[in-house]
């Protein structure tokens, strides 16, 4: 047997324990939903050191990559500041320090490290994702086309801005709302909010089904055929 | 046996039965119908046909952060995508920014050019020179930072995923910062992905095309950036892919017709499904409560 023909068959076996929790709740499903996230977390250690730390931080600090012809020359000779990933590096493994009480002080350096570099990360992510949001969310609400109204588009941006400014009301707590705000503007808001959270749970049913569907398609074709090659009729 | 037999399979396990048959049937018959227009699929179609190809040192950067657990609609939004990308030679190279991705995107291309070179055995779709898999890289917005500061993103990548140094991948003549990436596609199952791209993929200079693949979970969510004009196209989960590849197979008629377009058929069957379900589930649930109630009354 190939070992994609393998592969193939453990993993329709996979995909009905783990379906088989339809059933009723078993100790197979047990079996592989453990088996699943041990795996998950053995393939997030491989992959991260065989596709980033090893030839991306350790071949270079090291000079592994560093090729030497017989004749002396050297291709590619690396930089010569490579040496200093070990710096970071060190200070990351500061975290283990966590482990042992009387150094423990030391991971919350590396924890404040962290903390400090997301926060300023993150400003700045907010303000290059949400300001083309608000800058767009300036719509006209009559469109004109070729000096027409473009009455379609006119009536999109009339419910956009109605959307925008009825949720922005409905979440407006700052100081004791008037008959305007929790009237129209208010319940609006909430129902305008029902419908997006119907879309969304919508959505979810369909990304759900397309997932079933992936997996009965593996399972009907692609399992059943190993299995027919398996035991000799393809 | 039968009546134990028919006390097991109670409303919830019969919902589950009739799902499994209902959409067996049109895999297991290869039923497909031609899918609905998608708009936002066009834009993002016509998008990859402006991206000119005879301009060197050029490519599209295609990040694909998706596992296993959404291949039916991210695997076939990446499969048509990179097909297009293929078909119109347009040099890419291809990354992602979660673990599950890592071997994705090592195989996908390689599966695409191989249904490529057999339906064109004159043509050769070749690894370094069409496309490049930088791998797996750690450190998300923070990563995605570096590379759109770089002023050589060969040299900040230094190695391909298979151990090759960049300096030596022909795909590379000519590409130097992130002027060179005409195009972002970013295909993802994940939350946030877009978002660290969205934030960080751009220099004072320059902001590439971003062009956006999501699932329908996330449809709703991906649409705001469409309206904004953040995003340029958006592939919306399955139906999106499928529409994709109806206007791939409207361009390149002898293309064969490709699993997304089933997957979405059976995808409608299972809503038609859920739709019946429901209006039975209000059928019995109005007319069973009313009948008790006469029952009680009496």
């Amino acid at each position: 047997m190939s070992t994609a023909l393998a592969i193939t068959i453990l993993a329709g076996i996979s995909t009905l324990a783990m379906l088989s929790f339809l059933v009723r709740e078993n100790s197979i499903y047990r079996a592989f939903e453990h088996i699943f996230i041990g795996l998950s977390a053995g393939l997030g250690l491989v992959v991260t050191v065989r596709d980033f730390l090893y030839p991306k931080i350790l071949m270079p600090m090291f000079g592994w990559d560093i090729v030497v012809f017989p004749d002396g020359t050297i291709k590619d000779p690396g930089h010569p500041l490579a040496w200093m990933y070990a710096i970071p590096l060190a200070f990351g493994l500061l975290y283990y320090t966590m482990y042992f009480p009387r150094y423990s002080w030391m991971a919350r350096l590396v924890i404040g490290f962290s903390f400090g570099a997301g926060g300023g990360l993150a400003i700045k992510g907010f303000f290059n994702e949400i300001l083309p949001q608000v800058t767009a969310s300036f719509k006209p609400l009559v469109v004109f086309d070729e000096g027409t109204i473009a009455w379609m588009s006119s009536f999109n941006n009339t419910v956009f801005v109605f959307t925008l400014l009825c949720t922005m009301a409905y979440f407006f707590f700052t100081f004791r709302r008037g008959e305007a705000l929790r009237g129209i503007a208010g319940s609006g808001g909430r129902w305008l909010m029902m419908v997006c959270f119907g879309a969304f749970f919508g959505s979810t049913v369909m990304a759900r089904m397309a997932i079933l569907v992936e997996r009965l398609q593996f399972l009907l074709i692609d399992w059943t055929d190993a299995l027919l090659k398996v035991v000799g009729y393809v | 046996m039968i009546r134990s037999l028919l006390r097991f399979i109670d409303a919830r396990r019969l919902i589950f039965i009739l799902v499994l048959v209902t959409l067996s049937l049109p895999l297991l018959l290869r039923w497909s119908v031609p899918p609905v227009r998608m708009t936002a699929a066009e834009l993002l179609f016509n998008e990859i046909e402006k991206i000119p190809t005879d301009v060197p040192g050029k490519i599209v950067y295609l990040a694909l952060d998706y596992g296993p657990g959404t291949k039916a609609e991210s695997g076939s939004q990446a499969k048509a995508l990179i097909e297009h990308l293929m078909r119109r030679r347009i040099k890419f190279l291809v990354t992602a920014q979660v673990l599950d991705a890592a071997p994705i995107i090592n195989s996908i291309p390689d599966e695409v050019a191989a249904g490529l070179m057999e339906l064109y055995p004159n043509e050769k779709w070749e690894y370094g020179i069409d496309w490049v898999n930088m791998g797996y890289t750690a450190g998300a917005g923070l990563n995605i930072q570096n590379v759109a500061k770089a002023a050589s993103i060969p040299n900040f990548f230094k190695r391909d995923a298979r151990g090759n140094s960049t300096a030596e991948i022909p795909l590379f003549n000519g590409v130097t910062s992130i002027e060179s990436v005409s195009a972002l596609i970013q295909i993802t199952a994940y939350v946030g992905t877009l978002e660290s791209y969205l934030q960080f993929f751009a220099n004072e200079k320059y902001r590439p095309i971003f062009l956006h693949g999501c699932t329908s979970i996330a449809t709703p969510q991906s649409f705001i950036y469409l309206d904004s004009g953040q995003i340029k196209g958006l592939l919306e989960g399955i139906a999106g892919a499928a529409w994709y590849g109806k206007l791939l197979s409207d361009k390149y008629p002898d293309r064969p017709v490709d699993d997304s377009v089933v997957i979405n058929t059976t995808l409608g069957v299972a809503h038609l499904l859920v739709i019946l379900l429901i209006v039975a589930g209000n059928f019995v649930g109005i007319f069973g409560t009313r009948a008790s109630k006469r029952r009680t009354d009496v």
